[in-house]
């Protein structure tokens, strides 16, 4: 679907869109504006649900919130310099599909924090996330690929 | 050929180029063509039966406007504009004639830019740190973990998130402004805190989006921008929304 990027964890990023005609950013354009001429008829709608804009992360949902508490909740701002983004704690399912070695990436670049909240001393990959906080894993497939993807724009330059 | 209609997808001047090997909606897509009715035309095609919008004929709808949009100024149709038949469409056109040469001629050289500004979320601890209630709530789900304390500190965390990225988003649109001949505000997006649209001449296109994206640099703690353009003017259709740097 709509993903074509996938914005690696440490900041990588991986194939890019093409840039003026990505469907993508554009759609409600094509669906919203434009000109409507009253002598024409429009086609129905029915169905775009399907291709809706890249939903975000941030909506307003409960399990939306649970997971920015999580996420904060494993900062360590003493020793944190900000390198906890949340693309890499929403980054689960993403990760895996782009491949085991940005897996490791990720885990690595997170495991001291999660290792100083969590306490385990293991380098157990992502693994080690889950035991953290294992109802995370089962509701937060969707949206997922959106959230790793989000950075590409600022990461074409 | 056309029981179901005709898709139309833009007004144009009569001498417009049409693209070669660009095809229109359906499947398999349908053969474009130009309607010329005295100085303007419309670029249809036959419409598929049972249109909907389907990524693949968004997909065709999009690259043949933008296609189009390269040689010359072009009224883009919203997506789905089906006329019952040929001379539906032709008596529209002189109809409208004076209307339609009026807005080609303002919308001559120029695009539409596209700018959508998102939560930038990778600086949460910057967020954490600098937000007293944020730290304070943090403070609290440490103290004693449960279920309400997280929720409200995620909450917390989400609507500072989004806040930050609205105003950095207007002030980006405040700053690009000057630049433009219009501005148009998008339709509202899921989890877009600023949708705008931006009419610039093409030449000015480039450094336009330059601009844009330098500024996305100096705010990327508060915002992501996704910078789309140049586009066909989808947003500019108006005569009244052409106001702003040119005056009119």
């Amino acid at each position: 679907m709509p993903t074509t990027t996938y914005s690696g964890l440490s900041g990588e990023v991986i194939p890019c869109p093409p840039r003026a005609g990505t469907l993508y950013d554009v759609m409600e354009l094509i669906l919203d504006r434009g000109m409507v001429i009253d002598v024409f008829i429009r086609v129905s709608l029915v169905g775009i649900e399907i291709l809706k804009i890249d939903a975000r992360i941030v909506v307003a949902s409960v399990d939306t919130y649970l997971r920015f508490a999580e996420a904060c909740n494993r900062l360590d701002l003493e020793h944190d310099s900000g390198s906890v983004t949340v693309p890499e704690l929403f980054g689960g399912q993403a990760v895996k599909s782009v491949g085991k070695h940005k897996a490791k990436k990720a885990a690595s670049s997170i495991g001291d924090t999660v290792r100083s909240v969590v306490g385990g001393g293991d380098d157990s990959d992502d693994d080690s996330e889950e035991e953290a906080q294992p109802q995370r894993r089962r509701r937060s497939s969707s949206g997922r690929s959106g959230a790793a993807s989000r950075r590409r724009r600022a990461e074409e330059e | 050929m056309t029981e179901d209609g005709i898709y139309v997808y833009a007004i144009v001047r009569a001498d417009h180029p049409l693209p070669s090997g660009l095809g229109g909606v359906g499947d398999p897509p349908g053969a474009v063509e130009r309607l010329d009715e005295g100085r303007v035309a419309a670029v249809v095609s036959p419409a598929p039966p049972q249109l909907r919008a389907r990524r693949r004929d968004l997909l065709a709808h999009q690259e043949l406007l933008l296609a189009l949009a390269g040689a010359g100024p072009v009224l883009p149709m919203r997506f789905g504009m089906v006329a019952a038949d040929e001379t539906v469409v032709r008596r529209q056109l002189s109809d409208a004639a004076e209307r339609h040469v009026a807005a080609l001629t303002d919308l001559a050289g120029r695009v539409e830019i596209n700018v959508k500004a998102l939560p930038a979320d990778d600086s949460l601890a910057a967020l954490v740190q600098g937000d007293a209630t944020i730290r304070g709530l943090r403070e609290t789900v440490r103290r004693r973990p449960g279920y309400e304390a997280n929720l409200r500190l995620g909450e917390a965390v989400a609507t500072a998130l989004s806040r930050r990225a609205a105003e950095a988003g207007r002030e980006i649109v405040r700053a690009l402004t000057p630049r433009a001949h219009a501005v148009a505000a998008g339709p509202e997006v899921s989890g877009c805190q600023v949708n705008t649209s931006f009419l610039v001449d093409r030449g000015d296109s480039a450094d336009f989006t330059a601009e844009a994206e330098r500024l996305a640099r100096q705010h990327r703690d508060r915002v992501v921008l996704r910078v789309a353009g140049p586009l066909p003017c989808y947003s500019f259709l108006e005569p009244r929304a052409l106001a702003g740097r040119a005056g009119g």
